[in-house]
């Protein structure tokens, strides 16, 4: 499913409860979206850096399973940004229903 | 070449050294994350190669999102030397005031002229001091805010475009081609400065960013 444009608010919404790395955000998104939202996993670093670079989300080095890894964390401008998309979100879906009606 | 390292050629195309090393990096953790993932679930090792790759995509828009977000090597290289420019001028104080006094003497020299009754050459020299001022005293001014940068940016397009008509005179749309080719170089580097705003964090700017 076409999805552009929500990927910043997904990556996101999967930082939110802990760090994680790229691999692990990609299953995140398809895992809770039943799959719906497969997307190129190419794609997720350049919104990362995109990300990063607007002060959303840092990143550190980490490791996992003895492997060096870089792990992405959500900042409080994150956060406030996070919160103001959910609301966006939630308004335009309660707009699109009403004209749609519900599936 | 086996075919991840393809697929990386692909996405670092005209990025800079340490842009490509990120992306290499990251882009090979993933991989093998992917391969692990696949291996683990009982795929083949070519079954595994094959699932992760086609996982990453088409390498040819990642390197479109990729060349967005991170330093190509013509930016990279723009950062560079515009640094090195403002270091040796900033570094040797006799230098910083003889720059500081080319668009003064111009201008000096504009008036005796005008004054001699040569005019046309007084007032191609105080095109020239017009145009060169704002380049001149970019590297003197205390910018270093997003706001003042605007301004200053503003200004020094409007002096440096009002200096070219002025040179060229009457004919200056006769001239529009050559006028466009001498400030080319200019449209690009500040195209490209755009770009790397874009990209940096404002605490990142050297203060070439801000002129």
């Amino acid at each position: 499913m076409n999805f552009k444009g929500t990927l910043p608010t997904l990556i996101l919404e999967a930082l939110a409860p802990e760090p994680s790395h790229g691999y692990r955000i990609a299953q995140q998104i398809k895992e809770r979206s039943r799959g719906v939202l497969d997307f190129k996993e190419g794609t997720l670093y350049p919104a990362l850096h995109k990300l990063n670079s607007e002060g959303l989300i840092d990143s550190y080095e980490g490791v996992e399973k003895g492997r060096p890894r870089r792990y992405y964390r959500i900042t409080e401008s994150g956060k406030a940004m996070l919160a103001k998309d959910r609301a966006e979100w939630r308004e335009l879906s309660r707009a699109v229903t009403l004209i749609l009606g519900e599936a | 070449m086996n075919a991840l390292e393809n697929w990386l050629s692909q996405a670092t195309r005209h990025l800079s050294k340490d842009s490509v090393a990120q992306v290499r990096t990251e882009i090979q953790e993933h991989y093998e994350s992917a391969r692990e993932a696949a291996l683990n679930l009982g795929a083949t090792i070519e079954a595994a190669d094959r699932s992760a790759l086609t996982a990453l995509g088409d390498a040819r828009a990642a390197n479109r999102q990729y060349r967005q977000v991170l330093l190509t090597s013509a930016e990279a290289r723009l950062l560079r030397d515009g640094n090195r420019e403002a270091r040796v001028f900033c570094s040797h104080q006799w230098l910083k005031w003889t720059l500081l006094t080319v668009p003064v003497a111009a201008l000096s020299a504009s008036v005796a002229l005008y004054f001699g009754g040569a005019t046309e050459w007084a007032r191609v020299l105080f095109a020239a001091a017009l145009s060169l001022s704002p380049l001149f005293a970019a590297f003197f001014l205390p910018i270093y805010t997003q706001a003042r940068g605007r301004v200053f940016r503003i200004v020094k397009w409007i002096v440096m475009i009002s200096g070219l008509l002025l040179a060229f005179g009457p004919d200056a749309l006769k001239w529009s081609w050559l006028l466009i080719s001498c400030l080319w170089p200019m449209i690009w580097i500040e195209g490209t400065r755009i770009s790397l705003r874009r990209k940096l964090r404002e605490d990142q700017w050297p203060k070439q960013l801000y002129l």
